[in-house]
Formats: structure tokens, sequence, C-alpha cells
């Protein structure tokens, strides 16, 4: 059964909120608003697209949904907590527990193998090194690459590699997983493979997040949110 | 502490998969560190013979001569001397001589024609000599308390001596001294502070009086003219300045004060000039290869900014990347330190071999060498790690 998602419920809080917020480039002349006055609220189990043309802003949207940018003016509030404000460590340890991110490049750590590339995500939080490859191992085994664990990057297909970044994700259990074109690099049976995955890391707890401008792509998701021009021009959930 | 373990496997990972850049990059420090103890050890090492008889013959043994002022002959010390002299507390052990003058020396009475040409020097010596010098008899024994008090007509001669006139070790001889006869009880082996002592007759100072007290100017006296010191070691100069004071008392009499070892340490000594310009030169390719380092890494920085958009993705802080990259310097220096200390001791072994030198490297080089390697490592990667943290996530991971 596939989760419903809550965003009309009472008493569900957002995983991630964005209110009011724009984010500005330059100055003066060269002033240009990337988003402007966004709100969006992304809510356990959604499974969302934002679609838009280059330059509609949902690279800034992603860059801001991550955490990995601050907001020119409007707030950010993730998992209940406010990170426009924080400092950049604090920004990056609630990044590092909520969010998981895949990126059509991969971005797969070349000199390490599947299952380094996966265990990179659990470095610095107190774990053993037999937990963390223990934990890494079934994130592999979740995409089907329990094989392949000492296979460096050159040694994967695109398809493969793409799923080693989902494990990378998956391992920290984020609450949001955030998809930058996922399927941008790939052919289309391995589009399908990893379109299929990402679906089903959808869960009643979890939120996904795809970023992409391929129609297919955005028709998978339950949610559609368009942009045009650093505004949402519309925000459709459709019930399955 | 497990985050510390973590950025350690990390930088060794890092730095052995990327092995060739490893290398380039130890190649800096090794070879400065490398030119350092290779520098200073070789020209210790040229010195080596030197250094090492300075060490076993000790740098603390004070002549103590009396010279008189201008005019008056055989000058001598005042009887108390010994006394005077252990009045200075910086004084280990002391013993007296005199030097006798115009006494011929040959092995049997017939031999006189022979050997009158050569001077031999005949000293009157106090019981402690041997032990002061640190020298020890090659046979027999030294003069003793016995001699003393007895007036025994037993003498001491050195080894050249005993060479010449080719007695064996233990052999039973005698010596005409003047015509008298002596037993040789004991021959003193080399004295190297003191040379001319090989070739010296040894007899007691009752002796000495009993004897030759025609030739010394005193009428009941054999007073002594040298005093050998030993000093507390490092206080050699004071020591001299203090003993001058001590037994002159303010009186008229000179005497002079030499350090006897003080010839051979300078001879030892490492030529400093050429040691400086070498170590400079070293420290100087030290230099150079920490400026490598900020170059690769700062390159490296470049290639991997992908890598460290990831990593802050993945939820890794920028102190976390800063760390990464510093400990991978420190690791370079370790690393690139060690080569080079193996490579200079290496060095300084061929080279002391080659040229047939005594192999000297002071041991705190070592540290001290992989401690330069390191310290220039973590400075030269200062500047890339500061730009691998200061990445923006966001710039690198070129999004959409």
């Amino acid at each position: 059964m596939l989760a419903e998602p809550h965003s009309e419920q009472v008493g569900v809080e957002p995983l991630l909120e964005l209110d009011t917020v724009s984010r500005v480039y330059g100055t003066g002349d060269a002033t240009v608003y990337a988003l402007r006055d966004v709100s969006l609220r992304i809510m356990p189990g959604d499974f969302v697209s934002i679609v838009g043309p280059s330059g509609s802003g949902k690279s800034t949207m992603l860059g801001l949904l991550g955490c990995l940018d601050i907001p020119t003016s409007g707030t950010i509030i993730v998992g209940g907590k406010t990170v426009t404000g924080l400092d950049d460590a604090e920004r990056t340890e609630v990044r590092g527990r909520t969010i998981g991110f895949v990126f059509q490049q991969f971005h797969l750590i070349p000199h390490l193998d599947a299952v380094g590339n996966v265990e990179t995500a659990l470095l610095y939080r107190g774990l053993s090194r037999a937990e963390r490859r223990l934990r890494a191992m079934n994130a592999l085994e979740s995409v089907g690459l329990g094989l392949r664990q000492d296979h460096r990057p050159v040694q994967l297909s695109g398809g493969e590699q793409q799923r080693v970044a989902l494990a990378r994700a998956l391992v920290t259990e984020p609450k949001i997983l955030l998809a930058d074109e996922p399927t941008g690099a790939l052919d289309s049976q391995n589009a399908e493979k990893v379109m299929e995955l990402l679906t089903n890391l959808q869960s009643p707890e979890r939120a996904v997040v795809i970023v992409t401008h391929a129609a297919d792509v955005a028709d998978a998701a339950y949610r559609k949110v368009s942009m045009r021009d650093g505004r949402i021009v519309s925000d459709v959930t459709r019930v399955r | 502490m497990k985050t510390a373990r973590d950025l350690l496997r990390v930088a060794v990972t890092g730095l052995y998969a990327r092995k060739v850049r490893t290398l380039l990059l130890l190649l800096g420090p090794m070879i400065g560190v490398a030119a350092i103890i290779a520098a200073v050890g070789l020209t210790d090492s040229a010195k080596g013979d030197l250094k090492a008889k300075v060490n076993q013959l000790g740098t603390n043994l004070i002549e103590v001569a009396a010279s008189s002022s201008f005019g008056s002959k055989d000058p001598t010390l005042p009887e108390d001397v010994i006394p005077r002299a252990e009045n200075v507390l910086t004084l280990k052990s002391v013993a007296q001589i005199r030097e006798l003058s115009n006494i011929v020396v040959t092995p049997y009475n017939e031999a006189t024609d022979k050997y009158e040409a050569v001077p031999i020097p005949v000293l009157a010596s106090d019981t402690r000599l041997p032990s002061v010098l640190e020298v020890k008899l090659i046979s027999g024994r030294w003069l003793n308390g016995f001699d003393d008090s007895t007036v025994t007509r037993s003498a001491v001669i050195g080894i050249g001596l005993a060479r010449q006139f080719s007695y064996l070790p233990g052999e039973v001889r005698t010596i005409e001294l003047d015509g008298i006869r002596y037993g040789v009880v004991g021959v003193l082996s080399e004295v190297e502070l003191e040379p001319s002592f090989d070739n010296a007759v040894f007899i007691s100072f009752p002796s000495a009086k009993a004897d030759f007290v025609t030739t010394a100017k005193e009428s009941d006296k054999v007073l002594p003219n040298k005093l050998y010191v030993r000093s507390v070691v490092g206080a050699e100069k004071i020591t001299a300045e203090a003993l001058r004071v001590a037994i002159n008392l303010g009186g008229q009499d000179e005497l002079t004060t030499d350090i006897k070892s003080e010839a051979l340490q300078l001879a030892a000594q490492s030529d400093q000039q050429i040691k400086l310009i070498v170590v400079s030169m070293g420290i100087l390719a030290s230099i150079v290869g920490g400026v490598g380092i900020a170059n690769v890494m700062s390159i490296s920085v470049i290639q991997r900014s992908a890598e460290i958009g990831i990593r802050r993705a993945l939820g890794h802080t920028r102190s976390i990347i800063a760390s990464q990259f510093l400990l991978e310097a420190l690791f370079i220096g370790l690393l690139g330190g060690i080569c080079g200390v193996v490579l200079g001791i290496l060095s300084i072994f061929v080279g002391a071999t080659i040229a047939g030198w005594v192999f000297v490297l002071a041991p705190w080089l070592i540290p001290a060498g992989i401690a330069l390697a390191m310290v220039i490592s973590v400075i030269a990667g200062l500047y890339p790690s500061v730009r691998a943290a200061r990445l923006e996530p966001l710039e690198t991971l070129r999004l959409g």
C-alpha cells in the first residue's frame, strides 16, 4: 500500500517548511531573484517532484531544502528546527541527520569502493568500524548491489553508480531524500530502475523530493510543484 | 575519540589510494631532512676519530706550571701547593711532579757514550700521577708509599723509553741515572695528553732529593714545579682561574695553567662554516619541499572539490574537512621525515665508509629531523586545508 501525503492532516508536523523564502544573487543592477517569496511544506510521506524550466529556481530551491544554502530572507524549518540563523556547523549537523542527497552526477569518491562510498556518510558519527560496515552493506543490498561492494566507481555502470549513491543517501536513515535529476545521466532502463527504487523509498515517515525537468520523472511523483521565474506556479497533489 | 580515529583512517586511506601523488609530496620534506642529517653527520664524521679520542681522554685535565718572572731560573711551586690547590671546590684530583735537569739516563753503565747525546727527562713524581692522568701501567707498578718512605731507588719508565731500551714487559731490569742504578718497577702506557711522558723516567721525590739534590737549587727540599689537576667536567676554565689564585695566594710568583685537551678539542671541532652552509641548504630544501606540498595540495583541493562538496552534503563539517587535509599533510611530514632520516643516515654511512671516517650522528637529529618535516608539512598544508574547508558544497556539486 502506498502512503498518502499528510499535508492536510492536523497535528502532523511538516518535515521541512519554507516560509516566504527569497534568495537573491548579486547586488545593485545585477540583482537576480532566484527565488521570490516562496512558501512550501514537505510533509512526512510526501513524494514530491519540483519541476520547471532551467532558470526557474529549482536548483536554488534544492540548495535551500538541503540546508546547503541560506535564504536572503524568510525562514526555513527542518524537523521543527529553524535552520536559518544557525551557523554552518549546526546546519551541517542538521543536514547530516535529516537529509540524504542523490545527484545527477552521482558524485561518488573515485578512490573508494562501493561500500567505502556508502560508509563515508556514516563517518564522524561515533560508530564502530564494524557497525558502519554492516549498515553500509545492508544499504547496498537494499539497492541490489550487495555483491559489488568492493567495486570502485569506474568499475560500475552509471545505473549502478547511482544506486550506490542512493545507498549512501539511505544509510543514515534520513527523513528527507533530496534527488537532483537522479536519472539525468542514465539510459532509460537504468532510469526506470532508479525511479522504482526511489518510489519504494517513500514511506509514511519519510519524504522523497525530486528536482527534475523530465516530465516522466515528475509524473511518477504524487505531488508536483511547478516553478517559473523563482515562484511556485502550481502545487498539485494527485491521489492514487 | 572515535572522530579522531575516523579522521586518521580516512587520511591514511586517501594517501594510500593516491600513491604517486603521495610519493611526490614526500620527496620535498624527505630530501630536505636527508640533506640536513647528511650535512651534520658527514661534517661530524670527518672528525669522528678525534671526537672519540676527546671523549676517551676527557676534557678536564689541567696542567699548572710554575713560571717565573723575567730572569730567575728553575721556578718552583710552593711546598704546600697540593693543600692549597685542594681548596678549589671544582678540583677532583691533583698530582705533582718536578722536572729534574741534566741527568744522563742510560740502560746500563757501559752505554753512556751511546745515550749521553739524547736528553731523557727525569721526573720526580708523587704516587697519584697515573690516576690523575687516567693512564694505566703496561707492566709492573707505579711508585708507592713504600718507595717514598724507604727512599728505594725505584723508577717507572714511559712506554717509548721501554721500546728504545728494548725492555720487555715484566722483565727485571735496571736503569742508570747519572750512573746511579735504579730498578725499573713498571712501564707506563701511552700518555696521549702529555706525549713527553712516553720517554720519561719517573722516580719518587725522596729519591730525587737523596740522589740529585745537588742539581736542585733548594738545600733541603725538592719542590714541585708542575701540577696535574682533574676538574669537575665543564668547570675547566673556572678551575684553572681559581687554581692560579689559590696557589699563589697573592704572591709574586707566577704560574701558568693549561687545559690539556683544549687543542685536541679544537682540532676535533667540526667545520662549523661548512656545516652551517649545508644545513642552511637543507632547510631551504625543506622549505621548497613545503612550498611543493602547498602547491600540490592546493591543486588537490581543486581536483577533489566534488569530493569535498559531497562530504559536506553528507554532514561533514568544515572543521572535519580542514582536519582531514591537515592530517594528510602531517602524515606526509611524518613519512617524509622518516624517509629523510633513513636516507640521511645511509648517506653518512656511505660517505664515511668511502672516506674512511668514523660514523658519527648526534641522536637528537633523528627526532629533530622528523619534527622539522612535520612542522613544515603542516604549515604548508594550512592554506590548502583552509581553502578546502571554505568550499561551498553548492558551488562544487553542480546541481541541476
